[in-house]
């Protein structure tokens, strides 16, 4: 992963803060300077490689448990479980 | 040159924000109720006639209201429809499919922001259009009838 990346969102889960057909940009920087914290919007892989984006919403024992801020539309955590942390590529930093 | 732009060059890539139940269902249904509804809002709003200021600004608030919420429903139908159904191949089968897209959701965007009949009606028929792709992409043939509604335009069925 790119220090720098360009995110084009599909799908409806981060909505309203990140709409569907939106681009984001994501970056790993901020991760070196401190762990990833809950309400950080981030960018990992799930176990088929593919990015995702989710929002932090628990940590435990450095487990990661991630949602949809859209939660009646979302496939998150409470179906695939927590994540770890190398599996976080960065945090959204801003949209475009 | 601004940052914004500097950012561009940045290669792009896809995430998912997965509403990802892949429940299947797809229909191009409501964005063609929708898009009859903005045409009847506006042509409505086109011959809004009345002696009362009072009653005029609130039929104008109402129409209007319908009209922004209806736009919204094509727009979010069209875009499932663009990201979450149509894949690749469909791209490459239809090739003026993301054209069609595009330029629909350009006079939806304009009949939003508008009183304007001709903009309400390329809506239609672009999403009509988009219809009789879907319908075919799934293996069935797709027929036009006349609307019941007093918009009087076709809707796109199938047999």
């Amino acid at each position: 992963m790119l220090l720098l990346a360009r995110l084009k969102i599909i799908g409806h889960s981060m909505e309203p803060q990140i709409k569907n057909g939106e681009t984001i940009l994501v970056s790993k920087i901020p991760y070196w300077f401190k762990t990833p914290q809950i309400n950080d919007i981030v960018a990992f892989k799930d176990s088929s490689e593919k990015i995702l984006v989710k929002r932090i919403v628990k940590i435990e024992n450095r487990r990661y448990f991630v949602e949809g801020d859209n939660k009646r539309d979302s496939l998150d955590s409470r179906k695939f479980g927590d994540i770890s942390k190398d599996k976080i590529i960065g945090e959204i930093i801003f949209k475009l | 040159m601004k940052i914004k732009n500097l950012l561009k060059f940045l290669p792009l890539r896809i995430a998912y924000a997965h509403c990802d139940i892949p429940c299947g269902i797809y229909d191009p249904h409501m964005a063609q109720v929708a898009a009859h509804t903005v045409i009847r809002m506006t042509q409505l709003l086109t011959d809004l006639k009345s002696d009362d200021p009072k009653k005029t600004a609130h039929d104008i608030a109402r129409m209007t209201h319908v009209k922004e919420e209806h736009a919204g429903i094509i727009e979010e139908e069209l875009e499932t429809l663009r990201n979450d159904y149509f894949k690749l191949e469909h791209y490459q089968e239809y090739a003026n499919l993301n054209e069609l897209f595009t330029s629909t959701l350009k006079s939806t965007s304009k009949a939003r922001q508008s009183i304007d009949v001709q903009a309400a009606e390329e809506t239609l028929v672009g999403v009509l259009q988009i219809a009789e792709i879907f319908y075919k992409s799934k293996g069935v043939t797709p027929i036009r009838v006349k609307s019941v509604y007093p918009t009087g335009g076709e809707m796109v069925l199938y047999k």
